[in-house]
């Protein structure tokens, strides 16, 4: 058993459920997190707008109004971080490269942010409800 | 590869962050949860909390780095008061990044 451990972006949530739904491993929970990757949490504003230009983000300057000032000069530097999704579930080990190749292509942009997949081992597994161990309370 | 989870006091996440950042680990998952230690919670007077928030930071880093931000995380988490939190480290296969399709962290 392997433990797949995917941060995605939040609007792409839907479309990888129904991924899984398709693949027969509809099993998976969700959380909220806030993460952030090698651009310490720099985003753009055409993650959210598609029809703004690459580019855009390096283009706008933001105005030396005193707040920014503050965040500059005096406080210490924010963190700053992006709200993602994590997904993790528990499958069995011969269809984990299944599924990491399909969220892959539903949640593939091209542009950072696009989340991490991390695999981990699982010891044992057991379905509370009636006690099934290992194989069987994962299927 | 391992992944670190360290449960840590939600006022220090920044300065742990801010360490990280420095050392050249600015990548890390950040998560606000709720749970108690061996001492069941905190007695303050005659009231009890039996759950405490706490941050989950969780980070996987190359073997040869795990030393490394367990120290800087020990370093900055601690205060020497009940309550400081806990590291956990466990073992992952595999890496993807989903912008590129490739298996590297």
């Amino acid at each position: 058993m392997k433990e797949i451990t995917a941060i995605i972006r939040r609007d792409k949530l839907p479309e990888t459920k129904n991924v899984l739904d398709e693949l027969g491993y509809p099993s998976v929970s969700i959380q909220s997190v806030d993460g952030r990757g090698k651009q310490k949490g720099a985003v753009c504003d055409n993650d959210l707008d598609p029809e703004l230009p690459d580019n855009y983000c390096m283009s706008v300057k933001l105005k030396p109004t005193p707040s920014t000032y503050a965040v500059e000069h005096t406080l210490p530097k924010v963190a700053l971080f992006v709200p993602k999704r994590m997904l993790t579930m528990v499958v069995p080990d011969d269809v984990v490269s299944k599924i990491v190749k399909s969220i892959i292509k539903v949640n593939r942009t091209g542009k950072t942010g696009d989340g991490k997949i991390f695999i981990s081992p699982v010891e044992s597994a057991q379905r509370v409800r009636t006690g099934e161990k290992d194989g069987e309370a994962i299927a | 590869m391992k992944m670190i989870r360290a449960f840590i006091r939600p006022e220090k996440e920044q300065e742990v962050v801010l360490a990280l950042e420095g050392s050249g680990f600015p990548s890390l998952t950040k998560m606000p949860v709720f749970g108690r230690g061996k001492q069941k919670g905190l007695q303050v007077g005659p009231v009890h909390y039996d759950e405490l928030p706490k941050t989950l930071i969780m980070m996987v880093v190359d073997d040869k780095d795990v030393a490394k931000v367990i120290g800087i995380i020990n370093d900055k988490a601690r205060t020497g008061f009940i309550g400081d939190g806990k590291i956990f480290t466990s073992p992952v296969d595999g890496v993807y990044t989903v912008r590129t399709g490739e298996a590297v962290l």
